[in-house]
């Protein structure tokens, strides 16, 4: 079994929208979509992802058709079949893996908010700002997972969704920003 | 490279060639070299080899630097100590983790359906 | 196949369907639909419809659930939603609040 903190889409399993970890993440189903890991990401044999990956390190062995970003490495294995730019500061391309894009080793991507969207070149403008933990807490994901990376149950959250639960579909951005305030008034008033 | 192989030409070290090469057969390269390289064989760039310009073989593999595109039937291996800066076009490519690599590569094949 | 595993540190906003069981332990928001059984657990917040097999619900769950055979609100578990299952189970210190439909 994978270690406490690796999160499985097993194979059979299709997710369509917006995936953060941060932790470690294993894709084995079909993802469309966004997927920005703080950890480590691997996309297993049977995986089939047609979405952007950033993550501490990357590894594939299956399908991907999106861009892949490391902030430390991307592993390419043998049956892995890429369409997309792959950028970190080190790349491996094993034999048997099929890639058909843009490479550039040797960058640290910097855009670590919003890794997802920007495409190499303009990661390749700003590659001096290098922090370990890439996709840590920017704020949107600070807002559902509790801002500081320290293991705090989500004691807070809930509460705060609660006063939210009617919406059963919110933007991401507004609500979260309403739960900040809230959670900062919170902390202000103790 | 087999020392002796009539068939391995070897520009070594501390040689500078400006110009084109051509040739049949295999061919290591330790010099510097400004110009394409053309060879029908399997084309081998050392530690040391400083490569500007467009290269066509068989098969490449890069231990030093190389500057410039890559065409290749088979396959393209860029060492942990090689540096490409250029497209590549060939069979496959296999990149060791601690080489180099700024360019694009094409390798044909098929995504899967659900991908397209 | 294996169970699909949304650790505490994930997010998901989307949908999400498995022919297999889900574990939920993080955040999801959208659909979720399972041919197997779901798994809410403690510190998961789930705020989607959720339709499978079965539903275990230990977490917080804002959306309405539907099951095949039963559906277990936990204790320390929190749903506001309906229900539609053939069983239904409230543990002493869950909370409820929607409306129930027990198909015969």
């Amino acid at each position: 079994m994978a270690p406490k903190d690796t999160s499985i889409i097993a194979a059979g399993t299709v997710i369509r929208g917006r995936i953060q970890s941060d932790g470690d993440l294993e894709i084995h189903g079909h993802v469309e979509g966004t997927v920005e890991v703080a950890g480590h990401l691997v996309v297993g044999p049977d995986g089939m992802v047609k979405s952007d990956l950033a993550a501490q390190s990357v590894v594939v062995a299956g399908a991907v058709s999106g861009n892949l970003r490391g902030s430390e490495r991307v592993v390419l294995e043998d049956g892995a079949r890429v369409v997309g730019d792959v950028s970190a500061p080190s790349i491996g391309i094993r034999p048997g893996a099929k890639l058909r894009g843009r490479v550039a080793t040797g960058e640290a991507p910097a855009a670590e908010a919003r890794p997802a969207r920007s495409p190499a070149a303009a990661v390749a403008s700003k590659s001096t700002a290098r922090q370990a933990p890439v996709v840590a807490p920017p704020p949107r994901v600070a807002a559902k997972v509790s801002a500081p990376p320290v293991t705090k149950p989500a004691a807070t959250p809930p509460a705060v969704r609660a006063e939210a639960a009617p919406k059963r579909a919110p933007e991401p951005v507004v609500p979260a920003l309403q739960k900040r305030t809230k959670k900062a008034q919170k902390r202000r008033a103790r | 490279m087999a020392k002796g192989s009539t068939e391995a030409t070897v520009l070594g070290r501390g040689l500078r060639v400006r110009g084109r090469v051509r040739g049949e057969g295999d061919l290591r390269v330790e010099a510097q070299v400004e110009g394409d390289v053309t060879v029908s064989g399997a084309l081998e760039l050392g530690e040391g080899a400083e490569v500007r310009g467009a290269v066509a073989a068989e098969t490449v593999t890069v231990s030093g630097a190389l500057r410039g595109d890559v065409e290749v039937r088979g396959e393209v291996v860029v060492t942990a100590t090689g540096s490409l800066r250029g497209d590549v076009e060939a069979a496959s490519l296999v990149l060791e983790e601690g080489g180099q690599f700024h360019g694009r590569v094409s390798a044909d094949f098929e995504l899967p359906d659900a991908l397209a | 196949m294996a169970a699909t595993v949304i650790g505490p540190g994930i997010t998901i906003e989307g949908e999400v369907s498995s022919d297999d069981e889900v574990i939920v332990g993080g955040t999801l928001r959208g659909k979720l639909e399972s041919e197997g059984a779901v798994t809410v657990e403690g510190d998961a917040v789930v705020e989607a419809d959720i339709a499978a097999q079965s539903v275990a619900i230990g977490g917080h769950v804002t959306g309405n659930v539907t099951a095949n055979d039963r559906v277990d609100l936990l204790s320390g578990g929190r749903l506001v939603g309906d229900v539609k299952a053939a069983r239904l189970t409230i543990a002493d210190g869950a909370v409820f609040k929607g409306n129930v439909d027990m198909e015969v």
